[in-house]
């Protein structure tokens, strides 16, 4: 039994014999004496460096109680090393000696050696024991570090402090201060699970003794452990912050030197630190400061122990929680980095019960401390780099007023608040102000700077704004009470301070947003307010609006809108300039006025911008567009292609508009006198701008999109057909798609036989087409509107602009009632007719040849006759032309066709009565009138139109050709013409054309024989 | 005086420690060998010098005192150790490592703690006997608050900060045995299994296990070489570890479920570790039980059997009060086992203190105090006491008794220690067995009977022996 006892006991005794601590007492004693004197005990002999530091190596592993006398000591080793390893550095950077530099790289190389093993020795201990040894080699390792950092700070070779990526290079390269730095991150890491704050402690007072030398320190160790640095520095600051008697103002004034001494450095420091940590863990100090920031508000957990290595602590004592928001206050006024962490994100913490506890919290402070913090909160709104424009939106929606309704007595704790809000922001716009104008004041809290006035500050708060123009905007035009106050304030000072472009914006964002005249007015003030300091602002704004309408950045309501209100401010200056004859204007209307005619001018300037949108799909921006440019002026120097765009647009709008009003009346008759007005203003600018509009509504009116419009009737299909053909050599068909269409047949395209397409041999006759008619009415409507256009536009002469232009309609037969055609503007629509009508131009002079020769031109006839069954405008647009005389001549070609194929009807015609062919018959009459009303027939010819209804068919034929006679001796040319200066007309003179009794003899003999019912009409033609 | 330390003021903090060193050895030494009986109280101002130049605490507000360095400082400690060393007189040593180091109830005391410890720690590791025999005299006369925060200083030093300086510690048990008695009073006071933190490190068990079974009367080194009439001061450490070592027994078990937890935690290897400590508290318990044998031979030989309190039972009850809070506090955290092993071995604790003569307490006043103990039937057994004889025979059974015990009891021990040496190593709850031999005295129940009746277990067999002989007198 004994023995197996003693079996047992051997196993331990072995394994003690292995351990390194195999030293006697005798030769630790030695070891002792030869650490403390640096002499070697047995052989006598001074101990080198090396040998030194070894035996302080084993003592650090045998004798626990020498363990801080072997630290001091290594203090030295580590030094000397240092020292080295910068002279080596500084002896390659001059290209030193090879003996040299070979004896400092043995001596590091020596004590490098050295410096491992004391790391290893300490990493072990800490390892095992991290308890014991963590805070011991802590504060050593930090301290170390900052002794070394300020004392070789002067050398060469070390960088200076504000290069912190090089310092941190340099001495992370050195095995000693790396060594260090590790063992100190071994300790932390080690240490964060019971009392982080002494570690932390340690470093924020070594960084206060030795910065800005030891900031290397902290970055590399805050890039390490982010969040406990971070979370444990601001735990120590608020410590610190509320230990230099932030408690009470006594203390304060008491203490003011020493307080502002030794407050600083500290706060300082913790500053320091979290920038050095903000440029790549941001989020972190966010979330610390604003968990901070909260946890101070909330109230302390209960019954939960209190925690001996105080990592909660702060959390658990009034005093410190009461002091944060002060302590973060101050940390964000001296450090533009955390203002910019957490302002962004810090309003969305301030619901209404934090905004109650924050309330509670500061009732107890006194006056002057709580205007103090508000001057400080004020000031670092100004200077906050972003969020700015959220914290902007939180205290304009808490100081508005909810309601009306008086809450009672007592103010509700939500009344504070609004209150409390209300005084910062109004604290914030006057502080804005001062740095805007650049007026710094004796009270201001916070001196600014001193720059010169010649360079303006940089204002963050305001730059940030500068990208949040559009919303600010759309809160002031909310027009709600006050608020609407603040942010047109704000607006002001933001354009001053952002100069034109800003003031620019501004405007432009008001024109754009508003939505009623009151929400307008505000864009008035704020020009009224800015046109004393900057000047050219609206001709930038309008330009800001046609790049905002370029950039297609607008949806259709908001474009719409913008181009009312340009027009509303526009007409503002018109509706003044009529009431200011008579009456004496106010000042606010001589301002209106002033903008009205700068907007006037700066639209007119970007005419061809707007007038696309014309165009614009949605019908409300078009309107808006039409609005707008109607009231507008042309500018004196617009170039010839923008005026041609200008007119062609409007045109197409012109036309756009009579189809819409056949939609919405109401609306669609405003919009149309709109763009008449639009017309006639682009008509009276120039010669070419009214021949472009004329020439152009000629056309439009023929378009086939347009017909309908005029009571035109929707295309047959074989009609469609044959004209294609006909129209092959203009229309440039396909020849392939002709042979295929008819197979082998052979096109016989110009042979007479081929247009009277009867019908299909062995079907009978084609049956007749019934077109779709539309609604009569609506077709008289939008005919009286495009003449009353048509003739205003050619009322009006170049370079003699009207006022205004009248909008009555007048019956184009009633030819005494028209206003005086310009007979230029008459033969723009009158070649515009021939080019659009006949399709070619082989035979088109003026005169006319026998009435036998009309056989060669007889398809062509029949074309034209076509037309005019298809387009009854083209009657309306002849008799305008008739009336600008002598433009008539020019169509010359479009009434011999007429009257041949006239001629021809009513000689094959075997109807008893013409008014079996009501068509022939109306055309037979209106063509006769037309050509009197043009004075190519003279009076006594062209009353013959009156006599048609009672012929029959071949007395109306023989009529017809005595016309056609004496349109042969009597060729239409202008030059027979003569201006009539006191009427405006031109008028020809049938006296000199000789003798017509020769062509009116078959009237008579029609008349001699039906004396018995046309006897009451022989004095009309009465020679 | 004064002259003495306008001198020293002039020096460097290291020459004027040195200077008060050579000044106490020349002043005291005269004043020891000029007197015939015991010395008088330090003077005052020799105290003062002591203070102001050796620890540092400034006489003077205005002027501020310098500080040695680290090295300066173990400078200093060396020439202590050495001076201790040489210095020849024990009479001397005593003297002035209590002018040095006798607390004053003042400022000053922080500062002679610091260096104390450091010097004790030093002293550990040259083996500087001179200076660990003062210590162990200044443990025996000094506040227990004190002595354990000197405690606390050399564990931390030897058990945490440096891995196997245990073996140091270890090696001056045969150096100065009494320094080791104190400390381990010591170390039992300074670790109450309160908390982690405060539970026995392993390293420092195993060492004093190791101490103990190699030489048992190392706990009873301070109390033998006592006084026999001298009463110890109020609120010093007790007069041996045996009442501190006990409470480290019966805890241990109740203290296991946060072992448990981490043995949960980490895996089997931690079990394993339980199994250890398990092993180690039972060498331990096994220990002080034959340390309480070897006590009764030496009060019988002093004549003092039954006479002098070596387990107060004031600290018995307080111990037996705080089991009791812990047993009902831990009943839902730990096994029925636990509890019922850390009970026996109170019961085992009690009885054989109760028979050697180590507690002096009546059996009716054991029963109170232990009412509120769970239910454990050797406790139960150690309660109930031997039957009550007739008046008329009680007083000659008593003499008769213990007479013929005593020189039978060890040998019975010797044939037993293997065996439970051997039972004890697998199943730690087989330490009831070691209880066993101690029932046959004062015992005599039908359990006994019972067990004759397993004669497959060889060591039984000598049981009937040894119940045959006790019971001849009374039958």
């Amino acid at each position: 039994m004994s023995g197996m006892f003693e079996g047992n006991a051997l196993p331990g005794i072995q394994t003690h014999s292995h351990t390194p601590n195999n030293y006697s007492p005798q030769e630790l004693s030695l070891e002792i004496k030869a650490f403390i004197s640096g002499v070697d005990q047995t052989q006598g002999r001074k101990l080198s460096v090396r040998d030194h530091a070894r035996c302080a190596i084993r003592l650090l592993r045998t004798v626990p109680a020498c363990r801080e006398a072997v630290l001091e000591h290594l203090r030295g080793v580590y030094d000397e090393y240092v020292a080295s390893f910068l002279q080596d550095l500084e002896a390659e950077g001059e290209n030193g000696g090879n003996s040299a530099s070979g004896g400092a790289s043995v001596s590091i190389s020596n004590l490098e050696d050295v410096i491992k093993e004391v790391h290893a020795v300490l990493s072990e201990f800490i390892k095992l024991s991290p308890k014991a040894w963590a805070p011991l080699v802590s504060s050593w390792a930090v301290d170390l570090l900052g002794q070394l950092s300020s004392k070789h700070a002067g050398r060469r070779a070390a960088p200076h402090s504000s290069s912190l990526n090089e310092l941190l290079q340099l001495w992370m390269s050195c095995a000693a201060t790396r060594s260090l730095m590790e063992c100190y991150s071994q300790c932390l890491a080690a240490m964060l699970a019971w009392c982080p704050d002494a570690c932390v402690d340690a470093l924020l007072d070594t960084s206060v003794q030795h910065s800005p030398h030891f900031d290397w320190v902290v970055a590399h160790i805050g890039s390490a452990f982010p969040g406990t640095i971070i979370s444990r520095v601001l735990a120590c600051g608020l410590k610190d912050f509320y230990a230099h008697g932030y408690s009470s103002a006594e203390k304060i004034s008491q203490q003011q030197a020493i307080d502002k001494s030794s407050r600083v450095p500290k706060i300082g420091s913790v500053v320091g630190i979290l920038g050095h940590l903000a440029s790549r863990h941001s989020d972190s100090i966010k979330k610390e400061l604003l968990r901070m920031f909260q946890d101070s508000l909330s109230v302390p957990p209960q019954n939960v122990p209190q925690l001996t290595s105080g990592a909660g602590g702060w959390e658990n004592s009034p005093h410190l929680r009461r002091a944060t928001v002060p302590f973060l206050l101050q940390l964000a006024a001296l450090s533009p980095t955390l203002l910019g962490a957490v302002s962004t994100e810090l309003v969305e913490f301030l619901r209404p019960p934090v905004l109650i506890q924050l309330q509670a919290q500061f009732q107890a402070l006194p006056r002057e401390e709580l205007e103090n913090m508000l001057g400080l909160a004020v000031h670092l709104i100004s200077q906050s780099p972003s969020g700015g424009a959220r914290v902007l939106k939180f205290l304009a929606d808490t100081a508005t007023p909810s309601s009306v309704i008086i809450s009672g007595p007592t103010p509700s704790p939500h009344d504070g608040i609004r209150e409390a809000c209300d005084r910062l922001l109004q604290m914030l716009l006057l502080h804005l102000h001062k740095l805007v104008h650049n007026r710094p004041d004796g009270d201001e809290p916070f001196p600014q700077s001193s720059t010169s006035p010649a360079m303006p500050q940089v204002i963050p708060f305001l730059e940030e704004l500068q990208a949040h123009i559009a919303d600010l905007c759309a809160e002031t035009l909310r027009l709600e009470r006050k608020r609407h106050l603040w942010l047109h304030q704000l607006l002001c000072l933001l354009s001053v301070y952002g100069g034109p472009s800003i003031a620019t914006e501004a405007l432009c964002q008001l024109f754009t947003q508003a939505r009623n005249p009151e929400e307008l007015a505000l864009a008035s003030q704020l020009y009224t307010q800015l046109s004393t300091s900057l000047s050219g602002l609206l001709p930038s704004t309008v330009a800001r609006c046609v790049a905002q309408i370029h950039t297609q950045t607008l949806d259709i309501k908001e474009l719409a809108q913008l181009l009312n209100n340009l027009a509303t401010a526009v007409q503002s200056q018109e509706e003044d300039g009529k009431n200011g004859g008579g009456t004496t204007t106010t000042t606010g209307s001589l301002t209106q006025s002033s903008m009205a005619s700068e907007v006037r001018v700066a639209v007119s300037s970007n005419l061809q911008d707007f007038c696309p949108l014309l165009l614009h799909g949605d019908s409300g921006v078009s309107k808006a567009a039409v609005r707008l440019l109607s009231c507008s002026q042309i500018p004196r120097a617009c170039s010839p292609a923008h005026l041609l765009r200008i007119c062609r647009a409007a045109v197409s709008h012109f036309f756009v508009c009579l189809r819409q009003q056949g939609k919405s009346p109401q609306a669609g008759q405003e919009e149309v006198g709109y763009s008449r007005r639009l017309l006639s203003r682009l008509a009276a600018y120039s010669s070419l701008s009214q021949k472009a509009v004329l020439q152009q509504l000629v056309e439009g009116a023929l378009h086939k999109g347009n017909q309908d419009l005029f009571g035109g009737l929707q295309e047959n299909p074989s009609d469609d057909t044959t004209q294609a053909q006909n129209l092959v050599p203009d229309l440039g068909i396909s020849l392939l798609d002709v042979n295929r269409k008819f197979g082998t047949s052979v096109n016989f395209s110009g042979n007479v036989w081929s247009v009277f397409h009867a019908g299909i041999i062995g079907k009978g006759l084609k049956p007749p087409y019934t077109p779709l008619h539309p609604d009569p009415d609506r077709v008289s409507q939008n005919m009286q509107t495009l003449l009353a256009v048509m003739v205003q536009c050619c009322s009006s002469s170049g370079g003699n602009p009207t006022g205004s232009a009248g909008s009555t309609c007048s019956e184009p037969n009633v030819s005494d009632k028209l206003p005086p055609i310009n007979a230029e503007a008459a033969k723009v629509i009158a070649v515009t007719l021939v080019e659009n009508i006949c399709p070619d131009v082989a035979n088109g002079e003026l005169s006319w040849p026998p009435e036998e020769h009309s056989k060669t031109t007889v398809e062509r006839d029949i074309h034209i006759r076509r037309c005019f069954e298809k387009n009854p405008v083209l009657f309306y647009l002849l008799h305008v032309v008739a009336a600008g005389r002598p433009a008539l001549c020019y169509c010359s070609v479009i009434l011999r066709a007429l009257l041949s194929t006239l001629l021809a009807h009513w000689e094959s015609s075997r109807e008893p009565s013409v008014s079996d062919s009501p068509w022939h018959l109306q055309t037979s009459c209106w063509l006769v009138s037309c050509m009197g009303e043009g004075q190519l027939l003279p009076p006594v010819l062209s009353n013959i139109n009156e006599v048609f209804p009672h012929l029959s068919p071949f007395e109306v034929r023989l009529l017809l050709l005595g016309v056609w006679e004496y349109m042969r001796g009597n060729s239409p040319m202008p030059q027979k013409f003569t201006f009539c200066a006191d009427q405006g007309l031109f008028f020809r003179d049938f006296s000199r054309d000789g003798d017509v009794a020769r062509y009116i003899a078959p009237i008579h003999s029609v008349l001699h024989k039906n004396i018995d019912r046309l006897g009451h009409l022989c004095w009309r033609f009465q020679v | 005086m004064s002259d003495i330390r306008h001198a020293l003021l002039r020096r460097d903090p290291l020459s004027a420690a040195k200077e008060v060193l050579y000044h106490l050895d020349i002043s005291l030494g005269s004043a020891l060998q000029s007197s015939a009986g015991p010395p008088a109280g330090l003077e005052k101002s020799t105290v003062e010098l002591v203070e102001e130049f050796i620890f540092h605490v400034s006489k003077d507000r205005n002027i501020q005192s310098k500080r040695m360095s680290c090295v300066q400082e173990l400078q200093l400690l060396e020439i202590i150790c050495s001076y201790f060393q040489e210095q020849s007189k024990d009479a001397i040593r005593q003297v002035i490592f209590s002018a040095l180091f006798s607390l004053q109830g003042n400022k000053a005391d922080e500062s002679r703690m610091a260096m104390l410890g450091k010097l004790v720690s030093m002293s550990i590791a040259v083996c500087r006997v001179p200076i660990l025999e003062c210590a162990a005299i200044w443990l025996q006369r000094t506040h227990s608050a004190w002595c354990v925060r000197l405690a606390q200083v050399l564990m931390e030093d030897y058990c945490t900060l440096v891995p196997c300086a245990i073996s140091t510690l270890q090696n001056i048990c045969s150096a100065s045995p009494r320094f080791c008695c104190q400390l381990i009073t010591a170390v039992t006071a300074l670790y109450d299994f309160s908390t982690d933190e405060l539970t026995p490190p392993p390293a420092l068990l195993e060492m004093l296990v190791g101490w103990i079974t190699e030489d048992p009367r190392l706990l009873l080194l301070t109390f033998i070489n006592s006084p026999l009439n001298s009463s110890l001061p109020l609120g010093c450490l007790e007069i041996t570890p045996l009442l501190g070592l006990l409470r480290w027994c019966v805890k241990a078990p109740l203290a296991y479920h946060r072992g448990r937890k981490s043995a949960m935690t980490n895996g089997h290897g931690d079990g394993e570790k339980g199994t250890a400590y398990e092993e180690l508290y039972s060498k331990l318990h096994l220990s002080v039980l034959q340390v309480f044998l070897m006590l009764q031979v030496h009060l019988t030989e002093k004549n003092m059997f039954c006479r002098l309190t070596v387990l107060p039972v004031e600290s018995v009850a307080a111990l037996i009060e705080e089991v009791g809070r812990l047993c009902e506090k831990l009943a839902p955290l730990l096994d029925a086992s636990h509890i019922q092993l850390a009970l026996d071995r109170l019961a085992q604790a009690l009885q054989v203190a109760m028979a050697t003569g180590a507690l002096l307490c009546a059996r009716e006043d054991l029963r109170a105090l232990c009412s509120r103990l769970p239910h454990n039937n050797l406790l139960q057994l150690v309660m109930s006491g031997p039957v009550v004889q007739p008046p008329p025979h009680s007083s000659p059974f008593q003499p008769n008794m213990y007479p013929h015990i005593h020189p039978g009891r060890p040998s019975p021990l010797s044939p037993h220690s293997p065996h439970q040496s051997t039972l004890s190593s697998p199943h730690s709850p087989h330490t009831v067995l070691t209880a066993h031999p101690t029932h046959p005295a004062l015992a005599p129940h039908r359990p006994l009977t019972a067990h004759a009746t397993h004669p497959a277990l060889s060591p039984h067999a000598f049981h009937p022996a040894s119940i045959a002989f006790p019971y001849r007198p009374i039958r």
